[in-house]
């Protein structure tokens, strides 16, 4: 048993911890968020540069051969400044299922692309009824000639307006909520018949509702088997999960920093807030929450890349107890900061938001909470 | 004890349901006169636009029970919408402690909804506590009117605002509670500047106000001066007890259930998912409970009695169950409650929820910050020694 960071995580780790605190200020963050692309392009490139967008791919496919623990490395630095760029959605996600699934072909063709900073990509698996349930499919995928024509809804999409394909999870067999008979399709994000409706989310990023209509994909473009997505689908759900919870604690390690530093600072009735006994245990507990939450992230992320399948009731435990401390942490920043906490003007609410978005991606704590007694 | 109404009460109940069914809003028609139109009838029937204030200065001197039934009647009723500063805040300051020239100035217009009032007492170094406040008010030498010169924070309302009740310092020499003076004033003149706070749900309602020798007649000074302090307090008190916000609650809870049932899950809804329906009783459970703490303290404030200990914990249950419901439609919402802006996504109420969660967060830090609240319980009510809040 070994916590210990290697020598290329830690440099990595402190370019990520300088590049967020050089560039991540809550001003900048919030212009960048109302910007066309709602992230800075330059810094996309930056990363490229940096190697971070080739940090989990195999070293044959251009990458560096790292793996979750890589992310959660990044990840949880760019929690630390609630940073836009679509690392997760693109190079997690994306970059995830065709490292999982795709032919060498496919890979050859996107991965470079990826790894540069050139393409981008994203994931479309939630659908409007299938809440958080990832087996619930009704977007069809019909056989036709020596391809396939789409035709269904996917909700929630990360990263749709900007990338060049995106990933469908479509069904082509089985009912609606069958693992079987799912398979994933890359779709170039200009095919016909393909529409989205873009919107802001309530963290400052962006989100899509798409729709498809007859859009015909060839069947080269199916990553996996077919039938056969369900189990890419979950893994990059896991892997998600792992990077979400790392940029969690990364937040949560900020909220109740910052929140300590305020009470230090604010007097009330002659006195720094910091001196208040509840206000103390309050902030202990957040501490306490936050140091949890790390612990079972390391856990999780230790035994995923020891033995994925045997992780995945420890992924669930993590993100019940990520969405529900998440909440305990960001609501109690908000809560000793008193009004100020319920600005836009201090970090905290901003903070606190994007853990309520953390929440609700992949399976809030209820959900997980339930997967989790399933075992 | 007994839980049966009377018929006395059951035939009120009648008559304000039937009330609200001959006043509904027609389709098409305009607000402003729908609701001029709602408070003029409601005056008709004996008080019932201000149901609160005392028979003396208008009310329908109604008994507890009454005033529970209409709580809970307007709860699920579309009735007009009110501000509270003017008719729930400052009405009974005016009441208290006003002349009479001042009441007859000032509840007419609060009561007629023509005047729209905020509230100047928080400012950035006087929050929880509000007694450091140090908005200045210099009397004149002629002793006709005070210069006022400050700032108010998380004033809210205030852009929209006629006039400001606004507690100021008159003297600084002695305890922080002395030397508070309890000044009115409007709002639109000469060296007053509104600006926005946006809060998080990304509204503006809360504003910082500056005042620069904004000029005040003693004849707009309620009581005496340096006496603000105590005038205010029994408003808090006031303030804290319209906090709970109990009948609304039940509603909102209501509406919560209807609308988890749309929300599919497998081959049924949320609601038949066995851990939210689990939150969804156990929060019903404290509200029936604190349904009833509420009414235990009506009763015992109608039998003459001071407001019982179970009243302190009103503010405290009522804001965290608000909070609550809150925070289950966010659950309800699911995938869709991280939408946001302009457009409506994925489940009708998903964007609504989650702005009302991020708003539920202050219930629990304004009219006295829970913390501070129980802070006040332990001393006055347990007699604890003194706590770190004086
Ligand atoms: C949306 C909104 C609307 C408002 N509208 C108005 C308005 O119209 N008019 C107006 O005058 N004011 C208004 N307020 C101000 C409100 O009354 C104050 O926010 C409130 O009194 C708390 O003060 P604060 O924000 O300075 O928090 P602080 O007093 O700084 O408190 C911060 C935290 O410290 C805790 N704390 C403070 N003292 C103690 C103690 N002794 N022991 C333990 N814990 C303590 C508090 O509980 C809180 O959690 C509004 C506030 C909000 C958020």
């Amino acid at each position: 048993m070994n916590f210990e960071l290697s020598e290329e995580q830690k440099m990595i780790q402190q370019s990520v911890e300088r590049f967020v605190q050089d560039n991540y200020d809550l001003n900048t963050r919030i212009s960048l968020s109302a910007n066309d692309f709602g992230y800075s392009s330059d810094f996309w490139k930056s990363m490229a540069e940096l190697g971070w967008l080739g940090l989990p791919f195999d070293e044959s496919d251009g990458g560096f051969g790292g793996n979750q623990i890589d992310v959660l490395v990044i990840m949880e630095q760019f929690g630390k400044g609630l940073v836009l760029e679509p690392f997760l959605a693109s190079v997690v996600m994306g970059g995830g299922a065709l490292k999982k699934g795709a032919s060498e072909s496919l890979k050859n063709e996107i991965l470079p692309g990826l790894i540069e900073g050139t393409k981008q990509l994203s994931f479309a698996y939630a659908e409007q009824q299938s809440r958080f349930d990832l087996e619930d499919v009704i977007t069809s995928a019909r056989k036709e000639g020596d391809g396939f024509i789409l035709n269904g809804q996917k909700s929630m999409v990360q990263n749709a307006e900007t990338a060049d394909h995106i990933i469908v999870a479509a069904r082509t067999s089985g009912g609606q909520i069958d693992e079987d008979g799912i398979t994933l399709f890359l779709i170039d994000t200009n095919s016909e018949g393909l529409s989205m409706d873009n919107f802001p989310t309530v963290d400052g990023l962006r989100a899509s509702e798409i729709i498809l209509e007859n859009v015909s994909v060839s069947e080269d473009r199916v990553i996996g088997n077919i039938d056969e997505g369900f189990e890419i689908l979950q893994s990059v759900a896991n892997d998600a999960i792992l990077a979400l919870s790392a940029e969690a604690v990364g937040a949560m390690e900020v909220l109740y920093k910052d929140t300590v530093e305020y009470t230090q600072q604010r007097e009330q009735f002659d006195h720094p807030m910091s001196e208040f006994q509840v206000l103390q245990h309050r902030m202990v507990d957040m501490f306490m929450e936050y140091e949890q939450c790390k612990s079972m992230l390391y856990r999780a992320t230790m035994e995923s890349v020891q033995d994925p399948k045997a992780a995945q009731r420890t992924i669930h435990g993590l993100k019940h107890l990520i969405g529900k401390s998440g909440l305990f942490v960001g609501e109690n920043a908000v809560q000793l900061h008193g009004g100020m906490g319920v600005t836009e003007e201090l970090r905290v609410g901003h903070f606190f938001k994007r853990l309520l978005v953390i929440d609700s991606m992949f399976g809030n704590a209820d959900h997980h909470l339930q997967k989790f007694t399933t075992y | 004890m007994d839980i049966e109404l009377s018929s006395e009460d059951l035939a009120f109940t009648k008559e304000v349901r039937a009330f609200f069914e001959e006043n509904e809003m027609a389709k098409g028609e305009d607000y402003f006169v729908w609701r001029n139109n709602w408070f003029a009838k409601a005056k008709e029937k004996g008080g019932w636009d201000v149901p609160k204030w005392p028979a003396k200065f208008g009310g329908p001197g109604w008994t507890p029970t009454q005033h529970y039934i209409w709580e809970q009647e307007t709860a699920k009723a579309n009735i007009p919408f009110d501000i509270p500063f003017g008719l729930g805040m400052l009405a009974p300051i005016l009441m208290g402690y006003g002349n009479e020239e001042q009441q007859e100035r000032f509840l007419p217009a609060i009561r007629e909804r023509t005047v729209n009032w905020c509230q100047g007492y928080s400012e950035s170094g006087a929050g929880s506590d509000l007694a450091n406040l140090k908005t200045k008010a210099v009397l004149s030498e002629d002793g006709t009117y005070y210069t006022v010169n400050g700032s108010k924070m998380w004033t809210t309302l205030a852009h929209v605002a006629d006039w400001i009740f606004c507690l100021t310092r008159t003297d600084d020499s002695g305890i922080k509670q002395k030397g508070i003076t309890f000044l009115l004033f409007p709002m639109k003149q000469e060296g007053i500047e509104v600006k926005p706070i946006i809060t998080l749900g990304g509204s503006h309602t809360v504003n910082t106000v500056h005042f620069t020798d904004v000029k005040v007649p003693v004849e707009n000074r309620i009581g005496e001066e340096g006496k603000g302090w105590t005038y205010a307090k029994g408003l808090l008190e006031h303030e804290r007890t319209g906090l709970a916000g109990l009948s609304k609650s039940l509603f909102e809870l209501e509406k919560l259930k209807d609308q988890a049932r749309t929300v599919t899950r497998g081959n049924g809804n949320l609601m038949d998912d066995s851990g939210y329906k689990a939150k969804i009783a156990e929060l019903e459970i404290d509200l029936m409970a604190t349904e009833y703490t509420e009414l235990r303290s009506l009763a015992s404030a109608a039998a003459g009695g001071k407001l019982g200990p179970e009243s302190s914990i009103l503010k405290l249950k009522g804001t965290e169950i608000k909070q609550r419901i809150q925070k289950l439609t966010v659950e309800a919402s699911g995938i869709y409650s991280p939408a946001w802006g302009d457009k409506n996504i994925g489940l009708p109420f998903a964007k609504g929820g989650t702005a009302g969660y991020l708003n539920s967060r202050y219930f629990t830090i304004y009219g006295g910050a829970s913390e501070v609240q129980k802070d006040v319980v332990a001393k006055k009510v347990l007699g604890l020694t003194k706590g770190s809040s004086k």
